[in-house]
Order: structure tokens, then sequence, then C-alpha cells
């Protein structure tokens, strides 16, 4: 069954049309890609599914429901999680804390069980204490859950980004170039564990990635954006040989940050 | 052999002076209440006792024996110093209000004072006669009794914490410094009414304000002393104090710290941006509500020139000062800001004077630094926020207390 | 009816006066948030200044007894040129000593140091005039005491055009400096992007300097022209009309210049209207003594449904 069934989705900032009537569908405990060069506008897609942008042509049904009137919160209600290119954790907050803001949609506790520490909200917090350092020891950072976010290390700062989406118990994952600034054995040690994360927790996970090894290797399906139109879609054998894919690709080798998130 | 030797360790760390001072500064202010500083010595002692690393269970008692006993006691003798140490409890809860809103939630809230003149105004107007003008004599002869102000208090709590969700509704969208000015311009508008609402009808009573405020009542006792507002406002700053460190170390308290450090990241998480922020501006209004019905309660008069923007930024300094985010650095602040102003400014004027009237040093009488006080103030910002922008004492985020709630829940299933 | 009509030309002459004030005033705070996106909270003190720079330039002039046997503009102009020079270089001093170091901390931090400027600058003027006259509260000489009598009910002073004509000549300068120069270019290259702008070699940190210069010394220049309409001030004069011509920045479109220019006219013209008619119509249950109120609510409702203002661009925020 499709997870996210996207439809004739346009998006123009002023005259700039930067997603131009793409189509895409994923299926539940899918990996996809999706892969273009720099300003292909894969961010702008992602943002949208995110619910950034409150204008948009076309249509977005996830799960089998409609997504309109999009805002983040809706998203995020939706058990849409994502990653950003450049990491936006809460840098001021332990990484424990950080795991415990993703657990916030399944938190109840209301002010007045707070303010008079009921036994229903202590348990709660406990509950989500266990879990979020159960999280941390899942992506290897269990050590440093005391730690301020802004203390770690890039890499770990990745995982715990990813752990703290995971915390939102997703139903599809948005991975912004989850590779960018890892070096070739943590990139390796990424694909393992984007392929673990599907298998232990089954979320259809989708992302923006740059290196090509990285995507041809783990996705079931890959999608290339170029202009902000999707020129090729398929498994990825098909999509290497495809020769628009090549042309797109054809001298494109800088690896410049796109559109900043 | 290791005892002592513990105790070489704490001369070597210089704590035996913090010791000795936490155990005879209370005794020193109970015999000599007049001394000033003997009285800023004993604060001292209890900043120390904070800091100082010593057995809870020891700090607790003496924490008491201090604001139970001698404090009281002391106060009977020396109503003046008790009246600061009450000024100082008032506060601190106000900056613990206003540090949920700018601390907490990240949001600049520059109109808090209005919602300490909503509360203060509320509980003024039916404890005064003033109400008879609206209400006929037929129906209730005004003022209410002080057995009212207890009712008051949390009333005036959900007014204010209500009308802090009307103007946070629509503006809390806006960013920080638009914020800002938006809740200076309703915290001004609140003024302006109050000076003009003396006609058509008389509400306000207008600049001359509302007097006499009747005092607090309690099983047929008229708590009108230094000493009964010291232990009312005592009790309510436990319970401000417990309740703003328990929604800070909650889901709520780490949705606002969410939500400072990254809106955007947050809303993505599905943390509803703006009802987090319009309970943390009405948790902050609704404190500042109630202690506005203090205030009435113990001035037993209010008038609109209590809550004007100076007094805004008197809080708002405390927080900075303190530590933004950090309750007890907020405590401190109000602490020392109070006794910057009450005292200290106050004691150097007079002393001034004296100099000018024994003819030792003339000093222009537009010197006196007590007419000075927003010199201070921009200065304690200025520099705060060039060398010490996190404050005295930084915030510090811990886990402890929901460990406590892990050690429990593992206890509980054990057993 | 009658009187209300008989009073028009009057306040339209009153409300343009006092909205040309506004305007130079919001020019400032429009220049500094269209650079730094930074509400200069102490510009309403920068303003101030510049009212006690030009009254106490006056004042020198009359004890010195120039003032009676010189022409009133060249007094004018003298008054302003101070009032320019003071505060613009007051402006500059404030940014470097509490702005500059806190440009990289969070907004609030900046917002919060630009309190304290605007508290300290009070009193500390208050301060200095306290030793120096033994009085806060200043009267300003009276420049220009003839009218023009246009219509019946219609007498415009002369000192009302002067001020006017040296308001206007401010802003054409202004409009033609930051369309046509060099480092007019320069700041609004700054105001896109400021990595930018540092990339193709523009000196930032100097144009900031001469953002606030220049706003700075606006401020100076509405400030002396104040005090001389007005002549009365004290070192808390500025706070409300800072709210003001803050609000008539908002008004327009912050970042806009020619939209503080219009927020302004319009804010004066609002606010004396306001006043005369809120009477008026509520046959003097409510009056002028609401005119404040007036101009918050204004200021609350253009941030609630247009915080864009008139002829501001609406920002899409970067993601």
């Amino acid at each position: 069954m499709a997870l996210l069934e996207i439809k004739n989705l346009s998006k123009a900032f002023g005259g700039l049309v930067a997603v131009n009537q793409v189509d895409f569908v994923m299926n539940e405990g899918q990996i996809a890609s999706i892969i273009g060069p720099n300003g292909a506008g894969k961010t702008t897609f992602f943002n949208i599914i995110s619910g950034y942008y409150p204008g948009f042509d076309g249509t977005i049904t996830f799960d089998g429901k409609g997504l309109i009137n999009l805002t983040p919160e809706k998203v995020a209600k939706h058990r849409i999680a994502r990653t950003f290119q450049n990491i936006r954790l809460f840098p001021e907050m332990l990484a424990v804390e950080n795991i415990m803001v993703g657990m916030h949609m399944d938190l109840k506790a209301s002010i007045f069980h707070i303010v008079l520490h009921s036994g229903g909200m202590k348990r709660e917090e406990g509950e989500a204490y266990e879990q979020a350092v159960e999280l941390l020891k899942y992506v290897g950072l269990e050590t440093r859950k005391n730690e301020l976010a802004k203390n770690l290390a890039y890499g770990e700062q990745r995982r715990l980004e990813i752990a703290r989406a995971i915390a939102m118990k997703p139903k599809l994952l948005l991975l912004d170039e989850p590779a960018a600034g890892l070096n070739p054995k943590e990139t390796e040690e990424l694909k393992n564990f984007i392929g673990k994360l599907r298998d232990d927790f089954g979320c259809g996970i989708l992302l923006i990635e740059h290196d090509m090894k990285l995507v041809m290797e783990i996705s079931d399906k890959v999608a290339v954006l170029n202009y902000g139109e999707k020129i090729a879609e398929g498994a990825p054998d098909e999509v290497k040989n495809n020769p628009m894919v090549i042309e797109a690709y054809l001298g494109i080798e800088d690896e410049d940050e796109e559109e900043a998130v | 052999m290791d005892t002592i030797k513990n105790y070489f360790r704490l001369i070597k760390e210089k704590q035996l002076i913090q010791l000795v001072l936490i155990f005879l500064a209370p005794i020193l202010f109970y015999l000599f209440s007049k001394s000033s500083i003997i009285f800023l010595l004993f604060l001292a002692s209890l900043f120390l006792l904070y800091r100082i690393r010593l057995d809870m269970k020891i700090k607790g008692i003496v924490a008491l024996l201090d604001l139970l006993l001698i404090i009281p006691l002391a106060g009977l003798e020396n109503s003046y110093y008790l009246g600061i140490i009450t000024q100082i409890v008032i506060y601190a809860v106000l900056a613990i209000g206003l540090n949920v809103v700018i601390g907490f939630a990240g949001l600049l809230d520059l109109g808090y004072v209005g919602f300490y003149a909503v509360g203060a105004y509320l509980y003024a107007f039916f404890a005064t006669s003033q109400a008879n003008n609206v209400i006929p004599e037929s129906i209730y002869q005004f003022p209410l009794s002080g057995n009212w102000f207890w009712l008051f208090l949390p009333l005036a709590l959900i007014v204010s914490a209500g009308m802090g969700v009307l103007l946070g509704l629509p503006v809390l969208r806006l960013k920080g410094d638009y914020l800002a000015i938006v809740t200076l311009g309703f915290a001004e508008i609140i003024r302006i009414i109050l000076n003009n609402a003396d006609k058509p009808i008389n509400l306000t009573n207008g600049p001359k304000g509302l007097t006499p405020v009747k005092p607090p009542e309690i099983f047929g006792i008229v708590m009108n002393q230094p000493i009964h507002f010291y232990f009312i406002v005592l009790v309510l700053f436990v319970i401000v104090f417990i309740s703003a460190y328990r929604l800070d170390h909650s889901r709520i308290g780490r949705a606002w710290a969410a939500i400072r450090e990254d809106e955007l990241a947050a809303r993505t998480m599905g943390i509803p941006l703006v009802r987090m922020k319009l309970l943390a501006f009405a948790t902050g209004a609704g404190f500042a509500g109630m202690m506005g019905v203090v205030f009435a309660a113990r001035q037993t008069f209010v008038d609109p020139s209590s809550f004007g923007f100076m007094e805004s930024i008197g809080i708002l300094a405390m927080v900075i000062m303190g530590g933004m985010g950090n309750i007890r650095g907020v405590i401190v602040g109000a602490a020392a800001v109070v006794i910057l102003q009450l005292h200290l400014l106050k004691e150097l004027s007079t002393f001034l004077t004296q100099l000018s009237v024994s003819g030792i040093l003339y000093i222009p009488s537009q010197l006196d630094p007590a007419k000075y006080e927003k010199l201070v103030f921009g200065l304690i910002l200025i520099l705060m926020c060039v060398f010490r922008p996190k404050g005295l004492m930084p915030a510090k985020r811990t886990m402890e207390l929901i460990k406590g709630f892990r050690k429990k829940l593992t206890k509980e299933s054990l057993s | 009816m009658d009187m209300i009509v008989q009073m028009l030309p009057q306040l339209l002459i009153d409300g343009l006066t006092l909205g040309f004030v506004y305007a130079i005033v919001a020019l400032g705070y429009t220049m500094v948030y269209g650079i730094l996106e930074f509400i200069n909270f102490a510009h309403s003190e920068i303003f101030m200044v510049g009212a006690f720079a030009g009254t106490e330039t006056l004042l020198f002039l009359q004890s010195a007894g120039y003032l009676e046997n010189m022409p009133a503009p060249l007094a004018l102009f003298l008054a302003v040129g101070v009032g320019i020079i003071l505060s613009g270089l007051l402006g500059v001093t404030v940014e470097r000593i509490a702005y500059k170091p806190v440009r990289h901390a969070p907004k609030l931090v900046a917002f919060i140091s630009a309190i304290g400027v605007s508290f300290f600058l009070q009193d500390a003027v208050r301060l200095i005039e306290g030793l120096w006259k033994n009085a806060f509260y200043l009267s300003t000489p009276q420049l220009f005491d003839s009218s023009i009598q246009i219509m019946d009910t219609m007498k415009i002073p002369v000192k009302v055009i002067y001020i006017v004509a040296i308001a206007i000549v401010m802003m054409v300068a202004l409009s033609l400096f930051v369309g046509k120069h060099k480092w007019g270019k320069a700041m609004r290259t700054v105001a896109q992007d400021k990595d930018t702008a540092a990339l193709v070699g523009i000196n930032v940190d100097a144009v900031i300097s001469l953002t606030f210069l220049i706003g700075a010394g606006l401020g100076g220049a509405a400030g002396t022209l104040f005090s001389v309409q007005y002549t009365l001030i004290s070192p808390y004069v500025g706070f409300i009309l800072g709210m003001k011509a803050f609000t008539a920045a908002v008004l327009g479109g912050i970042g806009s210049i020619p939209g503080a220019m219009l927020g302004g006219l319009l804010l004066g013209l609002v606010e004396v209207f306001g006043a005369a008619f809120l009477g008026i119509a509520t046959g003097g249950v409510i009056g002028a003594e609401y005119k404040d109120v007036l101009a918050f609510t204004i200021l609350i409702i253009i941030l609630i449904f247009k915080p864009s203002g008139l002829l501001g661009k609406a920002v899409v925020e970067k993601v």
C-alpha cells in the first residue's frame, strides 16, 4: 500500500518555479531517495511535505489521508519526522532532552498534573526518560546523554538528530542529506544504520542524498529531480543508466550546499 | 582522622569562614537587628547557604530557622529590614513569573507590569468603596471584608492569566522584538486607562488612585502588620517557586526551551507553538496578577504610577542579572536589585545629604543617587548584556528531578 | 459641525508638523532595522539628546547676546547642526559600546542592551543638566514668532514652515544618498545580505556605523526641530515619542525609507485628528488623553493584520 502519494506537486517562489508538477509514490517500509543536482528543488520538496510552505499546488496523500492546510505541527501529528541538512538540534539542551522533546506528542501530563506532581505524571516522565536513554543507546550515544547537544561531535549530532526524529514514532522519516560531512567509514556505518532503522521501526524512509554510492546501495527506489521537474524514477539500476540523468549530472561535481535549510 | 582531614580541607577551601558566617550571621542579625552591615551580612549568609556544599538536611534546617524564626524575630525589632526582605520576596515571585516568559519560553514581555496592575486594581476595586460606583449599594455595601483577600489571590491569577491569553492570542505570532514593543504598548494602554477611567463612570479614581484597601483577614485577625505580609508572601513564594521549577522540568518546560532554541525544529517535533507560548505568557501573567493583590493589600492604596515601564524594566533587570532561565539565579537577581534600589541607593543618598548638611562636602541635591535608578538599571542591563549575557548564575539543564522519578519507578516495579 | 470645519485647517497643520517629526525619527528606526533587523530602542533617547543639544545651543546664543541680533533661520540651522553632530556621534558610540559586542548573541540580548542604553541616557542627561543648570526641564528660546495668515481660520506659524522645509530637505537628501551614492548602495547591499556584502568587499562594520551615524543624526535633527516647535523638553520626552515614531515606521513598513516618511505623516495626522474628534464624537467622555492609546492600538492592529506595513515587503523566512 502506498504510504506517500504525491500528485502534481508544484511550488513557486515569486517567478521561480522550485518544484514543478512532480508525482511521487512510495510504499510502507520502503527506502526511497531523491537525487538531483544542486538547486534541483529537493529540499523544497521536503519542506513542502514538512508543512513549511503553506501554499502549494497538487495533492499529498499520506497513509490514505490527504494532507491539506499543512503546518509543521499537523505534519508531525501524521507521524512524519525529519532531519535537517544543516543539523537543527536544540543546542542548549541535553542530548537526552533533545530526544524527550521528540516524544512531546506522546506525553500527555497537563499543567495541573505537572505542578501537583501527580503519580501519573511522574510515571510518564520516568518512562519517557528510560525510553530516551534506550534510544540514545540505540544510536550509540548513551554515555553522552547528559552533554549539551552543541558539545557533541558532528557525527554524534547527526545521530542524535536521527534519534530525535525516531522518538516521534514516525511512519515516514525524511532524512535531508544524512551523509553530508561524514567520512567514508561513517557513511558506510550510516548505510547499515538506515537499513537497520527501517527493519527495527518499520517506517518508510525518504532521503535526499548526494552520495551516489549510498543511494544506489540502500534505496528501493530513486527519483531524480532537475530544475524542479522529475526527470526519472525507478529502481537504482534503471535510474543510473538513464541518459537524462547522466546528462543532468554531467559536469556537476561541486558539493555546494543548496538552498539553506 | 578522616574527619579532621576533611575539616582541614574545608579551611583550605575557605569554606570554614563561609560556614561560620552561615551560622553566625543569623544570630548577629537577631541580636543587632538595626545594623545595616549585619543585615547585608545576613542576606549574604542566606546566599552562601544555597551555594555551599553541605548536607542537604543541615542546609534545610538552617534555611527554615532563618526564614521562619530569625527574620520574623528580628523583624519584630526592626520592621524596616523586614519590609525590605518582604519586598525582595515579592519581587522574587514577580521575577520568577517573568522568567517563565522570558527565560523559559524566550518571549520578551515588556508589559509584564500591566498584569500586576490588573491584579492590584481588581482587589483594590472591590476592597475599597470604589465598587459602589458600579454596583448599587442596595445590592452590596462595599468594601469587601479582608476575608475575601484569599479568594482574590486565585481569582486575580485566573483573570490575569485570561488577559494574558487574550493579549497573547493575536500577538504571540510576532517575532521577538515586535512582541516586546506590543507588550510594552499594552502596558502603557493599561496605565493610561487607569489614569483616565475616572469618567464617565469613576472606575479607577484616576491618578489619585484607590484607598484605603482592606488588609487581609483570617479567623477574625486583621493582617496589617509587616510580619503578616512577610508570611503571606513567603507562602506564595514557595508555591510559585515549586510550580515554576516543576514546569521547567517537565514536558512543558522542554517544549518551551525547544521553542526558545529553534522554533521551526520545535514545531517539526509536533509542539503546538501558539498554545505553548500562550501557556508561558499566561503563567507569567497569572503570577504577576496574584502578586498585584498582595501589593494592593500591603500598600493599602494603588495608583497608576506604581505600574510604569520602569517597574517592568526593574523586574527585567532582576531576570537578566540572575540568569535567564535559572529560577534560583533570578531570586538572587531580585535580591540584588531590591537591595541596590531600596537600600544601598537610599543609604548613599542619606549619607551624602549628611555630608552636605554637616558641611564636609557640598553635594548638589541634583546628584541625589536615589533619583538615578534608571541610570543604575540601564548600566546593569548594558553591562550584563555585553559581559555576562547569561547572567551571574547561568541556567544549567539537569535531569535530577526526572531521574528521581525513574528511581521510584524501578523501586515500584521491583516491589 | 461648524466647529469641526473651522478646526480642520489648523488640525491639518498641527498634524503635518507632528507627522514630519515622527517621520524623521522613524527613519532612524527603519534604517537600523533594515540593516540589523534590530529595534534600536535607544533611538528615542538619541532624539532626546538632539533636543537638548539644539536647545542648549540656542540658550548659549541667547545668553551670549547673539540670538537677538542674528537672523532666526541662521540660529535654527546652527541648533539643528549641533543636534545632528552630537546625536550622530552618540549613535555611533552607542553602537560600538552596547550593540556591536552583542551582534552575534541572541536578538533578545541586543534588544535588552538597547533598553539599558535608553534608560542610561535618560538619567545621564538628567544628571548632566541637573549639575549644569540645576534643572532638567528646559524651555527652548522662541524663534520666529510671526505667522502667515492664509485663510480666516488658517494661520501657519513661520517656524512650522522652516521645520517642514528642513524635514523635507533631509528626506530628499537621504533618499538621494541611499539611492545614488556609493555608500548608500553599500547600505542597501548590507541590508540584503551581510555575508555576501562582506564577500564582495564591502566593509560591513563601516556601513553599520554609517547607518547609525545618519539615523542618529536625523534623530538629533528631529529632536532640535521638536524642541523649537514645542519649546519644553525633559530627559523623558523621547520615550513616548520614540514609541510613536516606531509605530510610524511599522505602519509604513519597517525597513522601507519611503514607508517611514509616509507612516510618520499618517500617524501625525491620525493622532491630531483623533485627539480632536475623540472628544467630539463621545461628547467629551473620552478625550485627548487617550491619543496615546490610539497610536498603540494602531501599532497592535498593524502588527497583527499586516506586519509588513503599507510599503514594506512581506518577508519569507529562509528555512
